[in-house]
């Protein structure tokens, strides 16, 4: 007995270790599958996750340094380690921020004459200009000259005069400035001054280099500008040269000052909140936008919008901060800006984000004068007697939840619009990360390959598992599924290259074709009904589905050739004018269209294939069952087959729409990629798939568009992951109602 | 010996080789049936009496349940069977070339061997045949469904549930809903396909007491493996032995004093 028990479990020990080997290598197969998902997940969110991080700041130091009178202007070098501060007395001084000599002053610069009006151009140009009271203006800018001595940084503050450092005479009279801008490119400057009895006046400069010496020379040609205002409070000149603003008060005065010899004024307009005055106006990076701040705290965001013709300054966005208005600081290449306000607080604003990042107490005394750096890192405030540098973390001012989904007004736009425009040529470009026009061409895309593909897939799986006989179908079902196989790079290639100028050149005929199929098919199959018994049987079986061939064949010879005479006839020679002329539909050659046929012709295998096996797999006594009750073979297919098989059916359409929506190489190629919203079938699109197989190679690691294009690849599979969630969820519903024994 | 039950015993005996027009539901006439090449009935003649049970025995592949399926031409769906010979339904003859498929299999019901309901509601599983002929009318729907599970014994234990799915219903009760399903278009013939062979004892029965109750509406032809069930149920019993109609008879006859050695054998149970 004991002998036999020790010997059966020597073969059960055998099947016991088979046994569990198989258990633990499919279990760690499944766990690793949910891992490796799960890790594409959390990686998609590690580097989608900071552009959702607020501002930051920082303090780096502190340094005393010693006052010599009021601040006028204060900036760093992009390395964050040399400032410079302009003040009242014409003194120009580099402090060191960074090392030993930390707070000491490394040059100082005493300009000529007695300060009455100062003024500096946009961040990025970095220059300052000073009026004399001897009605002389001085131009400088503050270079850095970087070396590499013994292999270490060194930096080499010095100041240098754009216009000679000789003074530049505005007023000949020899009255003192009361107040003035200056901007310049490379061969035009303006300056707009107030001279001492009260007249505003432009002078453009005009640089002309002389071929022998290449000496510059510049010619100045002047002019007093019409209807000023007595009391001018600020002066903004746009670098382009084109426009002027005085402001007066609360209001703005805006000069066209394009030709010198005809300058007007175009309009007056009111900038305050209601019961606010204005402190201070500062023109945003790109010199766009203008940013109002008042002496209630709030910052207004105005530019110029083309409206019934005419371009009008209008307020477009308003931002919040939490005392009156003392500085504004706007950043070098963002659309974001800086304040201080009277109660000490920094604010850090970004106009596309509509947003306000950072609200932070510096200080109880009253600040001075605020700097970002131009790499957008550090920040430098000035309280009497201290300069403190921060540490500025704020690298995605531009990406949040509003400029992502919703309407955004960005500069230029008539309104607000979703909008996705990423890259431009220009610095100081604003960024358009609007994800709404991308995700919509992926579901418009989807949308109309579904609406080519499934039709056609399920028809073809019912007939193929429901009516056509087994040798037959033994060589159909293959022949279908290979498809599968067929690079979705050839299939968009031939849609792009092939089709899209076929669709395009025989429009009437493509419409006609894709109207005439149904009806043909339809057609032959009632004459077919009707024709006599005896030549219905004579047909072998499997045969049927061959009479349909000749028929698609005509129908689709008929269409292109009556492509032209209709287009004549009805269109007047061209369907593409007549659509875009008389309809005022507009016309892409790679349009959802070629979208459809080329992305439903990808998916058309993966709905037929999953579909047939599931009308296939519907027990032969259900359907004997409906049969030996009298039904038809039709009336047995709707009432009890597609009924059964509705679970398997609706996965292989999800499965098709899954595809569809993750679709890359065919979009990309046939669909001219533009972020339209719109759903005309004539008009193309981009997907979020394409749009990432487009931008990625481009977009620099880690800059706001590279993150903002991992945001679009977890939309893309959260976008999946739902359609596959309902789809499990409504089969599993679906099979508990149908399923069979 | 197997044991006849009293009614069956009782009744009238027919003579079954004479049966007028009026007394006969279906005559079978020289019926071979090949599949493919090969032939599974062999010249099978008989004449069904109207409103009786006639049970049809046999070893497996005895031919019983093709020759039930010739009835209301189910063996049409395989696409190599071929059929010579007649079978006349009160009188027409069901392989004439004006005969309507639909139409045959209306008057012709059937019940498989495994309950077969369709996944919808019991009351869309009965009204099934009925919607098929377009009928709408909601009362004459109702009432159908209530006669037919009536007919069908079940009434009582599904009343309350009618629109509840027809899976949720066990073995018996879904083969008495296909019963019902079969009844409700009102046939004139109703086959059953070894219909409790899936059935637990007690279901059987209430199957085969049904059975006694639904010929005095319907001619009921009945194949079964289960020679007691035959004895049980018909009137008439069928022995059938590699596609060749061995012997025919009342029941009593057959299972008391059959004329041949190979139903003995079968019926003693030498073989099968």
């Amino acid at each position: 007995m004991a002998e036999e028990f020790s010997l059966s479990l020597a073969g059960s020990r055998k099947r016991l270790v088979t046994d569990k080997l198989a258990k633990y290598g499919v279990t760690t197969g499944a766990i690793l599958v949910l891992t490796a998902l799960l890790l594409i997940f959390v990686y998609l969110l590690y580097v989608v996750q900071p552009i959702f991080e607020s501002a930051d700041i920082e303090k780096q130091t502190t340094l005393n340094v010693q006052s010599q009178g009021k601040t006028l202007a204060l900036g760093m070098e992009e390395q964050n380690e040399i400032a410079y501060r302009m003040t009242d007395t014409g003194l120009v001084e580099f402090i060191a921020l960074k090392g030993e000599s930390a707070g000491s002053v490394i040059l100082q610069n005493q300009l000529a004459g007695n300060v009455t009006a100062f003024s500096q151009t946009i961040p990025s140009k970095g220059m300052m200009v000073y009026g004399f009271d001897d009605g002389t203006i001085q131009i400088i800018h503050p270079d850095f000259e970087v070396s590499y001595p013994n292999n270490q940084r060194f930096i080499e503050p010095s100041v240098s005069y754009p216009l000679g450092e000789s003074h530049l005479t505005i007023d000949e009279s020899g009255g003192e400035i009361k107040n003035l801008a200056f901007e310049m490119s490379d061969e035009q400057a303006g300056i707009a001054a107030v001279m001492a009895d009260g007249s505003t006046v432009f002078m453009a400069l005009t640089a002309e280099q002389n071929m022998m010496t290449e000496e510059v020379t510049w010619t100045q040609v002047s002019t007093v500008l019409p209807d000023a205002p007595a009391q001018v409070d600020q002066i903004l000149l746009l670098p382009n040269l084109r426009n002027l603003y005085l402001r007066s008060g609360n209001r703005l005065a805006i000069y066209d000052i394009s030709d010198v010899d005809d300058v007007s004024l175009t309009s007056i307009i009111d900038i305050n909140a209601t019961g606010a005055n204005v402190t201070k106006v500062r023109l945003l990076t790109g010199a766009s936008s203008l940013i109002v701040g008042n002496d209630s705290g709030e910052i207004s965001q105005w530019f110029e919008v083309v409206k019934d013709g005419s371009r009008k300054l209008t307020l477009i966005r308003e931002f919040k901060a939490e005392a009156g208005i003392i500085d504004i600081a706007p950043e070098f290449f963002r659309k974001g800006f800086l304040t201080l306000d009277e109660e000490g607080y920094l604010g850090i604003f970004h106009t596309t984000g509509d947003t306000r990042l950072l609200s932070e107490k510096l200080s109880d005394k009253p600040l001075e004068a605020v700097a970002i750096s131009p790499r957008a890192n550090a920040i430098l405030v000035e309280e009497p007697g201290v300069l403190s540098l921060y540490h500025l973390d704020n690298e995605h001012p531009e990406v949040t939840w509003s400029a992502l989904w919703q309407e955004v007004w960005y500069e230029g736009y008539p309104e607000p619009d979703y909008v996705w425009q990423s890259t431009s040529a220009s610095d100081e470009f604003e960024p358009k990360l609007s994800l709404v026009p991308i995700s919509f061409g992926t579901i418009k895309a989807a949308f109309y390959a579904m609406l080519f593909a499934v039709p056609i897939a399920l028809a073809g799986a019912i007939y193929t598992a429901y009516f056509m006989s087994a040798p037959v179908r033994s060589i159909v079902k293959p022949t279908v599924e290979l498809m599968e196989a067929l690079p979705t790079v050839i299939l968009g290639f031939l849609a792009g290259l092939w089709l899209a100028p076929i669709v395009e050149e025989n429009l009437p005929g493509m419409v006609m074709l894709i109207l005439g199929l149904p009806i043909g098919v339809l057609l032959a199959a009632f004459i077919w009904h009707n024709l006599p018994k005896s030549i219905k049987q004579a047909t072998p079986e499997g045969a049927h589905s061959l009479i349909l061939i000749p028929v698609v064949i005509l129908v689709g010879y008929a269409a292109f050739s009556l492509s032209t005479p209709v287009e004549y006839w009805l269109f007047g020679g061209d369907a593409r004018k007549f659509l875009t002329n008389e309809l005022g539909v507009d016309f892409d050659q790679r349009n959802s269209l070629v979208v459809g046929i080329a992305m439903g012709f990808a998916v058309i295998p993966t709905i037929y294939s999953i579909a047939e096996d599931a009308v296939f797999s519907v027990p032969k006594h259900l359907t004997n069952g409906s049969l030996a009750l009298g039904a038809t073979t039709w009336q047995t297919l709707v009432r009890v087959v597609i009924l059964t098989a509705s679970p398997g059916i609706f996965s292989a359409v999800m499965m098709g729409l899954g595809r569809a929506v993750g679709e890359t190489m065919i979009v990309l190629m046939a669909t001219g990629n533009t972020p339209l919203m719109d759903w005309s079938i004539f008009q193309g699109m981009r997907t979020l798939a394409a749009n990432i197989a487009v931008e990625m190679p481009e977009s620099e690691v880690g800059s706001s568009h590279y993150r903002v294009l991992f945001l679009a690849a977890f939309v893309l599979f959260v976008f999946t992951f739902c359609f596959n969630t309902v789809a499990e969820f409504v089969r599993q519903r679906l099979r508990e109602k149908y399923s069979s024994l | 010996m197997i044991s006849v039950s009293p009614t069956t015993a009782n009744a009238q005996a027919l003579d079954l080789a004479n049966l007028t027009e009026a007394q006969t539901a279906l005559e079978i006439k020289d019926l071979n049936l090949y599949y493919g090449s090969k032939q599974a009935l062999f010249d099978v003649s008989m004449k069904i009496p109207k409103g009786q049970v006639t049970a049809f025995i046999g070893p497996s592949g005895c031919g019983k349940s093709t020759l039930l399926r010739c009835i209301n031409r189910m063996n049409d769906l395989v696409d190599i069977c071929r059929i010579e010979g007649q079978i006349d339904l009160h009188g027409t003859n069901i392989y004439g070339r004006s005969v309507d498929v639909a139409a045959l299999r209306r008057r012709v019901g059937m019940v498989f061997q495994r309950p077969n309901p369709f996944p919808k509601s019991i009351y869309e599983n009965v009204v099934y045949g009925l919607r098929l002929q377009g009928i709408k009318d909601r009362r004459v729907l109702d009432e159908a469904v209530e006669r037919s599970l009536r007919g069908a014994a079940l009434w009582d234990e599904v009343k309350d549930r009618l629109h509840d799915n027809a899976f949720g219903l066990s073995g018996g009760q879904q083969q008495r809903l296909v019963i019902a399903r079969a009844i409700a278009i009102e046939p004139e013939v109703l086959l059953l396909d070894e219909p409790t062979s899936a059935l637990d004892p007690i279901s059987t029965l209430v199957i085969e007491e049904l059975i006694n109750e639904l010929k005095s509406k319907y001619t009921v032809v009945i194949v079964t493996h289960n020679m007691q069930q035959a004895a049980r149920v018909s009137d008439q019993t069928a022995f059938m032995y590699m596609g060749e109609l061995i012997e025919y008879a009342d029941t009593n006859t057959l299972f008391t004093t059959p004329s041949l050695k190979k139903t003995e054998d079968y019926i003693t149970g030498r073989y099968g």
